[in-house]
């Protein structure tokens, strides 16, 4: 259950830090810094860098990632810049440029 | 210091001892007003008010003047002045004031017009920059 | 607040440093550390907190902010709000234990009057304004009875809250002198006839 919510028509210009899950449906311009869980909904636009636990993308994302867990990239994704996560995953239909660095 | 001048019944100078005086909706006074007690005010002053208790504006009277001081202030009807008070301020929803309001607590019921500084003592929390309090702690008079 | 779904909320334990803007409805219940200027309704929880000035449609504050509240129909400071800051709206409720340190004005103002405006030229003119009226019938449609000092200067700025005709907005909201599309060609012609 996200407790942020950036919603749709939302823009933020800046940097952002929480210690609970994100859900972004709107725009984020600046930094994405989340304990948990960071979901970029369809028709989102983020272009930051992204810190999280985990990290689901089905919108655009411009920014560098850096997840402990685990990176979604899924059908719709939009993504440029590098993804350093243990687990990446990349669905048919996502469009990635960049770097992929997964620590084991 | 303004002399008392009344244009109908009412007349008020120096100090109202019964323990609630009131100033009728007839009324019409000009002057100063000073009061051990508690006021209600239904008719109209012009003038300083200076009160141990509490005061009463009711709805259609009005108090128009430099400084009101009192231990409370309830406000349905008009008042154009500083208002200085120990206790709480409240303006109802019937009330038109003006001026700068203090006293430990002010409240404004949804409809009422107010124009005038709020200067309740608090601090905000450190994250907002806990108690600097920015302006200088001077009197109301000298923002007016 | 919108149940829509339109409904964005900065968590708990989130701190946004920067701006927030949007045509959405917002709920702050962490830390936002910059100014907020969205179209919707803005609510900040009991332990939410805003160090910019926040500007939206009906703001509600139950937390801190240290900047000013504008709100495009209202404002209402909740037992627990501590607020630095000018508020300015055309409905301002302070409810007992809310406190408050700044200029506070209700009524349109002159912010009001450039917003009325704008609204008028783009759709319905008189609802915004007229919105408010109904409920303070009571108030404005007694005489304003005080022929004391406050009257004169507090007359217009009532009356503009109150007034259904809006007096004060009238010459806002009459339509600009029509164009005559042929006398484009002939720019001397239009400025004479613009002079008369």
């Amino acid at each position: 259950m996200a407790s942020t919510v950036i919603g749709a028509g939302i823009t933020v210009e800046g940097e952002i830090t929480t210690d609970e899950d994100v859900v972004v449906a709107g725009t984020v311009r600046g930094k994405l810094s989340a304990k948990e869980g960071v979901a970029i909904e369809h028709g989102a636009t983020v272009e930051a860098d992204v810190v999280s636990g985990s990290l689901v993308v089905a919108g655009s994302l411009t920014g560098n990632v850096t997840a402990i867990e685990r990176v979604d990239l899924q059908s719709g994704a939009r993504v440029v810049g590098n993804v350093k996560a243990a687990r990446v995953t990349i669905a048919d239909g996502a469009q990635f440029k960049g770097n992929v660095d997964m620590e084991v | 210091m303004a002399q008392a001048r009344t244009t109908t019944a009412a007349t008020t100078r120096g100090a109202v001892d019964a323990r609630e005086a009131r100033i009728g909706s007839g009324a019409r006074i000009r002057g100063r007003i000073q009061g051990e007690g508690d006021l209600v005010v239904e008719g109209h002053v012009e003038g300083d008010l200076a009160l141990r208790g509490d005061l009463t504006i009711a709805e259609g009277a009005s108090i128009a003047g430099d400084t009101v001081e009192a231990a409370s202030v309830t406000v349905a009807g008009s008042l154009d002045a500083e208002v200085t008070a120990t206790g709480p301020v409240r303006l109802a929803a019937s009330a038109r004031v003006r001026g700068n309001l203090r006293g430990s607590a002010v409240s404004i019921e949804d409809g009422a017009r107010f124009s005038g500084r709020l200067d309740c003592e608090f601090d905000l929390p450190p994250e907002l920059g806990g108690s600097s309090r920015g302006e200088a702690r001077g009197r109301p008079a000298a923002r007016r | 607040m919108a149940a829509n779904g339109n409904v964005s909320v900065i968590g708990r334990t989130t701190r946004v440093r920067g701006r927030i803007t949007g045509a959405v409805d917002l709920e702050v219940q962490g830390f936002v550390d910059g100014e907020v200027a969205v179209a919707g309704d803005v609510t900040v929880d009991a332990h939410g907190m805003v160090g910019a000035s926040i500007q939206g449609r009906r703001l509600v504050v139950r937390g801190a902010v240290r900047g000013d509240l504008l709100g495009e129909e209202s404002v209402l400071l909740e037992d627990g709000a501590r607020v630095v800051g000018d508020v300015r709206a055309p409905r301002v409720a302070i409810a007992p234990g809310a406190l408050v340190r700044g200029f506070v004005e209700t009524g349109e103002g002159e912010r009001g009057a450039a917003r009325t405006a704008r609204v008028a030229a783009a759709a319905t003119p008189a609802r915004p304004p007229a919105a408010v009226v109904p409920a303070r019938a009571p108030a404005a449609a007694a005489p304003p009875a005080p022929a004391s000092k406050p009257a004169p200067k507090a007359a217009p700025a009532l009356a503009v809250a109150g007034g259904a005709a809006g007096t004060n907005h009238a010459p806002h909201r009459r339509p600009p002198p029509p164009v005559v599309p042929a006398l484009k060609k002939a720019k001397g012609q239009l400025a004479k006839k613009r002079e008369r």
